[in-house]
């Protein structure tokens, strides 16, 4: 064990750590945040985000896929292999969404965190039951809570969202039209 | 409200109010009513509501002269709603032109979230996802199984071989829970932290009750609590019991 970690100490140069960052990604196959790399890869925050920014230059055009959301980072298949993946994992599909859940989701995605209430003043009626299916389908979760009167729950995507929609981000999203209004 | 708008709407009022305290366009009922000229206090708006409705049963106005109903309706009710609360006032700079910028705004800005969200849809609908590998993250450690899935079903196999087989059906309660059998597991575990698999089913009576056993058992497995290992290739299975979050 003890010389696992020395040898992680080597990696010290650039190419080094984004080898170990693959590596690390590839095994947890999870969503991991920043933080932890920290203390996986024993490196500073700045170090591991130029990592993360060289393997995803380095991934371009090859068949796997570095993915972010918010501190979470995640080595995923590109979008591009979706079809031969979906041949051989043959995972369950997920069935479309309603027009409200889509409607829900695209004023989260580009206006998040935000309160239910915000997103019933933009929809003009109740969201309760459409968040709660969201949330449940992995699609949105509470990031927090607004420091205002009842400390209402804020909602933001997660990184299944990217998932679905084969993102590699969320700037990845179509821009938003040009809006006049001001926003929350 | 302009000057002209407001003579313009003086020819051909929304409505023409008729209560003792005011008598006269709607209209200008809120000009007044938004300049504290007039106390709404003294004007009955759900008797004026009654009588709009009323009238409009007779000869059914043009969609945007009702829309203009609605909207100086609300905003009357706004005014009055205010003036009844102590210390709420409405501020002067929200007039009528404000209030329906303020919609129009939203409705844009709602325009917008949909044209969004088909845009969200396509990309869904092109299921171009990525995916993560097929291992789930949670799948549960090598070092809690160390026995042959094979092993371990036909040694379960075994327990109920013992017992005796389904009689005739009778509907009854047969009080076996999971979440008994994990206490009762739990216990077994804590008095003697290591047991042979068959002596962990030794207080089944029923194969039902074997079957919750022994999802009780998976059930520790998954949750750490408990491993199995064998001795050998047909050697007695053993469960071991475990502290949580002790393994990488």
């Amino acid at each position: 064990m003890s010389s696992m970690v020395e040898s992680a100490t080597q990696v010290r140069d650039t190419a080094g750590l984004m080898a170990a960052l693959e590596a690390v990604l590839f095994t947890l196959n999870r969503p991991v945040t920043v933080l932890e790399l920290q203390d996986i890869l024993q490196s500073t925050l700045p170090d591991i985000e130029a990592a993360a920014t060289n393997l995803s230059q380095a991934l371009t055009g090859r068949g796997l896929f570095l993915q972010r959301h918010q501190d979470q980072l995640q080595l995923v298949t590109d979008p591009a292999q979706a079809d031969v993946v979906r041949r051989v994992l043959r995972p369950e599909y997920p069935s479309r969404l309603s027009p409200a859940a889509y409607e829900t989701l695209a004023i989260i995605a580009y206006r998040q965190p935000l309160t239910r209430a915000r997103i019933e003043e933009i929809r003009g009626v109740n969201c309760e039951a459409v968040l709660e299916s969201l949330e449940e389908k992995g699609l949105i979760e509470e990031t927090g809570r607004l420091d205002a009167p009842g400390t209402p729950r804020l909602f933001g995507t997660t990184m299944k969202f990217l998932q679905i929609l084969g993102l590699r981000s969320l700037e990845e999203l179509p821009p938003p039209p040009q809006s006049a209004s001001t926003s929350s | 409200m302009s000057r002209e708008v407001a003579a313009e709407l003086e020819r051909d009022p929304v409505y023409l109010v008729r209560t003792a305290a005011f008598d006269g366009p709607i209209e200008l009922l809120l000009t007044l009513a938004q300049r504290a000229e007039v106390d709404l206090g003294a004007i009955p708006l759900a008797s004026l509501t009654d009588e709009y409705l009323r009238a409009i049963e007779h000869e059914r106005p043009p969609l945007d002269r009702l829309a203009a109903f609605l909207v100086i309706g609300a905003r009357l009710v706004q005014l009055k709603a205010a003036a009844l609360m102590p210390e709420a006032q409405v501020g002067e700079e929200e007039d009528l032109q404000a209030w329906e910028d303020a919609i129009k705004g939203r409705l844009e800005e709602y325009k917008r979230f949909k044209e969004l969200a088909e845009s969200l849809m396509r990309r869904h609908a092109s299921g171009r996802f990525t995916f993560a590998g097929l291992l789930e993250p949670d799948v549960i450690p090598q070092a809690r199984v160390q026995v042959s899935l094979d092993a371990l079903a036909s040694a379960f196999q075994q327990v109920l071989d013992r017992l005796p087989p389904p009689g005739p059906v009778t509907v009854e309660m047969e009080q076996v829970s999971l979440a008994d059998k994990l206490e009762e597991l739990r216990r077994m575990l804590v008095r003697q932290p290591q047991l042979n698999f068959s002596a962990v089913f030794r207080h089944a009576r029923t194969r039902l009750e074997a079957v919750v056993t022994f999802l009780a058992l998976l059930e520790l497995i998954r949750i750490g609590e408990a491993r199995v290992a064998q001795d050998g290739t047909f050697g007695e299975i053993s469960v071991h019991r475990q502290e949580k979050k002790d393994e990488a």
